[in-house]
């Protein structure tokens, strides 16, 4: 574990249960857990969708980096947790005697430049229905990484919901259960309560390729 | 250990859409990383000085390559595996911030081009999306964190407009939490999982886009939860969002007039605490002792009393007066009550800090 002494004045801690940050809230702080675990979680529809549970060492609400911008989710202590708190004017202090937290922000900040540009390149498709094809080869991409395992021939299965696609895809719910109807009736998709089956990804690859500017 | 590759003009040292591990550092010679700009479709040249890193979002974040790698004069390039990299970085930790100035500085930028693109009427805004989400919680029962996001919303919009609805709510949920403690206690909101009777529909709904209309529904529904925020815990939250801008003296002229004019015991005794407050971050030591022994006196029984007692201490150690100081955080130590409250923390850490001097 680094060397935190003397990071005391940083030091929070969060009874089970306590909010750390809201999502939508505005919000200038990032956090490293040193104890216990970090619920992150999302309110979609009238549901509270868990997305990860972190734990000591990772870090939390570093897209406080950027000035302003709302919380994209909430930050809820499981059990007793202890973390240090930062900001974008005091996080190189952390970082210069701590050479293995500033790395492991270096790689968060890369995930997240990456997953922004390939946000960027779904937006600039004028296509709609491009823009969902998009969306699913995006997801494709990154679950593609963490369980090769999965990929067998064309057909894939995404545990998503009809707002997280339109979440990505930056266009209303209501259209994109319209275009998603499209889809079903070609037959290129299936729609289930709980997943979406795309029927064969690399038609999908074609097609979006095809609506991309060159 | 890094190698040194040479490379000659003209060649390439990897294209875009390679899978790439390794990370270069430009020795000697001329490369230019070519890509076309996302926006625009621009072709990009960005020319490598010697001494610079390449080639390390895509490494370390394992994805292809970005750009292709071209060698404008016979090169010579120092090349790292992620691993080695890493080793290299750690004892050059300067390295690191550097990169995460460079890296988070193009977070921002390409942040920034997505919210451009992002004109979307339906994404929700962040002052309805927070208001939601107090009030998501606040319908499953989960009143400590409905009212930490609602108050929230009520300092960040103190008159947003769901204020009137928010504070209702929140009064709902420090009731609820009071009264039933968390995930208990009978249907908070129309539209509670389990509710007891089916309440008028969309009542206490922000879906219902008109504000005018809300009220009157309201009141219709459950006059006896008082349809309005009160005219007092409007006051009171006007007041709170001044302390928060730090205008502690508008602050603490609102208070006064609230604790002195009101009525609702709940919003005196916050006001009166607060009022302390006030004066404490004025630097009105004194004051601020002179207010709270006020307090101590003629409400001993206030749910802010771990606080008050700190503040007093904080001010005896302000005045220089580490003896009363220390008595006064001990007697925070000294209260019955949650462990890890707040007051109990700081408490102990000023002590800590009084000993240490």
């Amino acid at each position: 574990m680094a060397d935190l002494a003397g990071f005391g004045r940083f030091a929070r801690t969060y009874q089970p249960g306590e909010i750390v940050f809201a999502e939508y809230e505005p919000g200038d702080s990032f956090y490293l857990i040193q104890a216990g675990r970090v619920r992150i979680t999302k309110i979609v529809g009238d549901i509270e969708k868990n997305i990860d549970i972190l734990s000591a060492p990772e870090i939390f609400g570093e897209m406080a980096i950027l000035e302003g911008a709302p919380r994209s989710a909430t930050a809820i202590a499981l059990e007793t947790v202890k973390v240090l708190e930062f900001n974008r004017a005091n996080f190189e202090i952390l970082m210069i005697g701590n050479p293995q937290i500033a790395l492991r922000l270096l790689k968060v900040f890369t995930k997240r430049i990456y997953d922004q540009k390939r946000r960027f390149m779904i937006l600039t498709l004028d296509d709609p229905q491009a823009k969902i094809a998009d969306v699913f080869l995006m997801l494709d991409e990154t679950q593609g990484s963490t369980n090769p395992g999965e990929v067998s021939g064309d057909r894939r299965e995404f545990k998503v919901t009809v707002d997280d696609v339109a979440h990505w895809a930056g266009m209303n719910p209501a259209e994109v259960q319209t275009l998603l109807g499209h889809f079903v009736k070609q037959r290129r998709i299936e729609l289930f309560v709980d997943h979406m089956v795309v029927k064969n990804i690399n038609d999908f690859i074609r097609f979006v390729n095809s609506k991309r500017k060159k | 250990m890094p190698k040194v590759g040479t490379y000659r003009a003209n060649s390439v040292i990897y294209f875009q859409g390679d899978q790439g591990d390794r990370v270069f550092v430009l020795q000697r010679g001329k490369v230019s990383l070519n890509y076309s700009d996302i926006e625009t479709g621009k072709p990009i040249r960005e020319i490598i000085q010697t001494g610079e890193f390449f080639g390390v979002k895509s490494s370390l974040g394992h994805y292809p390559r970005e750009e292709n790698a071209v060698v404008l004069e016979d090169a010579n390039v120092l090349t790292f595996t992620v691993p080695e990299f890493e080793a290299f970085s750690m004892s050059n930790t300067r390295i690191i911030i550097k990169m995460l100035k460079v890296f988070s500085n193009q977070l921002r930028h390409i942040h920034k081009q997505v919210e451009n693109l992002m004109e979307n009427p339906s994404a929700v805004n962040a002052e309805m999306g927070l208001f939601k989400t107090g009030e998501y919680y606040l319908r499953n029962r989960m009143y400590s964190q409905a009212r930490y996001v609602l108050s929230r919303y009520l300092t960040y919009y103190p008159t947003g407009k769901m204020a009137e609805s928010a504070g209702r709510f929140l009064e709902t949920a420090e009731a609820s939490l009071s009264r039933y403690g968390d995930g208990k206690g009978p249907a908070p909101l129309a539209g509670s999982p389990a509710a007891a009777q089916s309440a008028p529909p969309a009542n206490f709904s922000v879906d219902s886009e008109s504000p005018d209309e809300s009220p009157q529904n309201a009141s219709a529904g459950k006059a006896s939860e008082g349809a309005s925020l009160s005219d007092l815990a409007k006051d009171y939250y006007n007041a709170v969002s001044l302390f928060s801008q730090e205008k502690y003296q508008d602050a603490f002229k609102a208070l006064k007039v609230i604790a002195e004019a009101g009525d609702e015991s709940e919003y005196v005794a916050k006001a009166q605490f607060d009022m302390g407050r006030c004066l404490f971050a004025l630097g009105q030591w004194d004051l601020s002792i002179k207010h709270f022994t006020g307090i101590v006196q003629s409400a001993p029984k206030h749910p802010d009393m771990a606080d008050i007692l700190f503040i007093m201490g904080q001010s005896w150690d302000k005045k220089g007066d580490k003896v009363k100081a220390k008595a006064f955080y001990s007697k925070v130590l000294s209260m019955p009550g949650d462990e890890d409250s707040s007051a109990r923390i700081k408490a102990k850490k000023a002590l800590n800090a009084l000993a240490g001097a």
